[in-house]
């Protein structure tokens, strides 16, 4: 993907269009910014439950409090709506116009993520904000995790996005891109940090969860910001992190020019 | 000057798994996928010079369109050479891609809920399209195309036809040099068919791009393009100026007699066919090669006042073209 002087101020102009149309469907961005917060309370009711008056693992409620409303806007964030916006443009050969303009398809797809999470943070944030009022998580925030923090959160989201595009592009090749997207779906569930912070993974099974890229989409900007990793954890997760990023990369370009190869043959 | 459009033995092949009915042969189906080759576009060469407007013209299912989306980049030929305006097509460079258009009736660039002027300025941008050029072509585009204030409506306000206009301008605010157009007019009412086509001309004059475009109405073709290119199945039918087209397709001639007074008409042999009588007005049908024959029979033995010959009307011909019993 070159970057020409011109697919950055398309990319822009197609975000601030995207925005403008984001909000003909507030009341489908309503319906998803609600789950998006009930998802993560549900999380939080259950370790509440589990944790009461003591802890799990050194996580007190008013920890697991921290993290999954740290949770609420990391998942907003990094959340992949790409096999939802990108996947049926593919299917349905609506591909073609943008293929016609000098500006790789996948900015448009970029352009709808930055423009749904504007959008939908708007209306989030007011929610979350009430939240914090009422459940008092205690965070433990240095200026330095909050530095990393924006560093992890800016990188889940770009990988996130990058797995979300390669899923969508497999449109090109089966209507059932869906099915392969749940697979994705349900290992960041169970290792992503999403029904358990990953510190509280049995230890196999947490070193699985270090080594695969779903963490690095979704916990891992949470770890940082609460300081709930040692100098070691953290440098490893970031070379990780880091490392998944430019795989992805690669992996994304490597599916698109099949997936144009393909488009391209049997008929666009 | 090199051609604009210059294609070499283009063939676009399909492969489409075959679609078995019943419950047995799509149960054998799964087993062993059988596959159909549809010969879309089977060995076609043409050229075609700047600032010529041409016709594509053919039945459904002709190949039309596959030819325009290999012209246009969209698809990879299974073989053969095109060059437009010095580029390959399917590499997609920007700067073919800033240099071309392909506008189709059914396509759908613009934003749907937001007014065109939106979806317009985000072609600015990705074209890179300066300020002071950006306006003029609006300005022209909107003079020629009477856009008046169709740009500030939600595009899912306006009609089938004035979408279609701002479809096109939306298509053409880069100025492209080269114009692929897919069926422009279609589903559109007469007097907007007109003005898409009264366009298309204004817009040929006033820039010298050039022009390939596809319809399957005769009107469009008749009003556009002095020189026609018809495909069938696939192949090259036809290539040069529309009047050769009726020449040498027409299967008969109509000829037109004004007697001076009423008389019985003579024997024309089975050589002609009385397609009616008006008044003192006669019209028969003859064959292309009998028609002398006809019309000298005709003359010396009635009390003609007027005499005319006319070839068909070129939707008769095409159909005839078609139907492949031409010459
Ligand atoms: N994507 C495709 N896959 C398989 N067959 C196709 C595809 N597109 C068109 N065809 C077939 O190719 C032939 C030519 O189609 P098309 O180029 O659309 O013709 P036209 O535009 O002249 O009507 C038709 O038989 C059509 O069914
Ligand atoms: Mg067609």
């Amino acid at each position: 993907m070159i970057l020409r002087r011109t697919t950055l101020a398309g990319a822009l102009a197609l975000t601030r269009a995207e925005i403008a149309d984001m909000f003909q469907y507030r009341v489908v961005l309503f319906l998803y910014s609600l789950w998006e917060v009930v998802h993560p309370i549900v999380y939080l009711a259950v370790w509440g439950a589990i944790a009461g008056e003591g802890d799990v693992g050194g996580l007190r409620l008013s920890d697991f409090a921290a993290y999954y409303l740290t949770f609420m806007l990391v998942s907003h964030v990094t959340a992949a709506i790409e096999i939802y916006t990108f996947g049926p443009m593919i299917q349905q050969g609506e591909l073609s116009p943008h293929l016609l303009r000098p500006m790789n398809p996948v900015w448009v797809a970029a352009a709808r993520n930055i423009s749904y999470k504007s959008v939908s943070m708007l209306l989030l944030i007011p929610v979350w904000i009430g939240l914090v009022i009422i459940l008092r998580p205690t965070f433990s925030i240095t200026a330095g995790s909050a530095l990393l923090f924006v560093v992890a959160l800016v990188v889940a989201a770009l990988l996130s996005f990058l797995v979300g595009t390669t899923f969508a592009l497999l449109a090109f090749w089966t209507t059932r891109s869906f099915s392969f997207w749940e697979i994705w779906i349900g290992l960041t569930f169970l290792l992503g940090g999403q029904i358990a912070p990953v510190e509280l993974l049995p230890g196999f099974v947490q070193n699985l969860a270090t080594a695969l890229p779903m963490r690095y989409t979704l916990g891992f900007p949470i770890e940082v910001l609460l300081n709930r990793l040692d100098a070691g954890e953290l440098a490893l997760g970031f070379v990780l992190q880091f490392a998944w990023l430019i795989a992805a990369a690669l992996i994304v370009r490597t599916v698109w020019r099949a997936g144009i190869r393909q488009y391209s043959a049997v008929g666009a | 000057m090199p051609p604009d459009i210059s294609v070499r033995q283009l063939v676009k092949h399909y492969v489409v798994p075959e679609r078995a009915g019943g419950l047995r042969a799509s149960f054998r189906s799964v087993l062993r996928r059988k596959h159909r080759l549809v010969r879309a576009v089977d060995g076609i060469s043409f050229e075609v010079e700047r600032g010529e407007v041409v016709g594509f013209l053919g039945p459904n299912g002709a190949g039309k369109t596959t030819a325009l989306k290999v012209l246009s980049g969209l698809l990879h030929p299974t073989d053969g050479q095109v060059d437009v305006l010095g580029y390959t097509p399917w590499d997609r460079r920007a700067e073919y891609l800033s240099r071309i258009t392909l506008i189709m009736g059914q396509r759908q660039q613009l934003f749907w809920d937001l007014p065109a002027a939106d979806s317009f300025l985000v072609n600015k941008a990705v074209f890179g399209i300066d300020d002071a050029v950006y306006k003029r072509t609006v300005d022209l585009l909107t003079e020629l195309l009477d856009l008046g204030d169709l740009l500030t409506k939600p595009v899912r306000q306006l009609s089938l036809g004035e979408r279609m206009k701002v479809e096109l301008a939306a298509g053409l605010l880069h100025t492209p040099r080269v114009l692929f157009l897919d069926e422009p007019t279609i589903g559109l009412d007469v007097t907007m068919q007109q003005r898409i086509r009264e366009f298309v001309t204004a817009y040929n004059a006033e820039t010298g791009a050039t022009v390939l475009l596809t319809s399957h109405y005769m009107a469009d073709v008749k009003a556009l393009a002095r020189r026609v290119i018809v495909i069938d199945q696939g192949k090259l039918l036809y290539d040069g100026a529309l009047a050769g087209l009726v020449q040498r397709y027409a299967p008969h001639k109509t000829i037109t007699v004004h007697l001076e007074r009423s008389v019985d008409l003579p024997d024309l042999n089975g050589q002609a066919e009385v397609l009616s009588v008006e008044g003192l007005q006669v019209t028969v049908r003859a064959g292309k090669d009998d028609a002398p024959e006809v019309t000298g029979r005709l003359l010396t033995q009635l009390p003609i006042a007027d005499l005319s010959v006319e070839d068909p009307p070129l939707e008769e011909v095409i159909d005839q073209v078609f139907r492949g019993d031409g010459p």
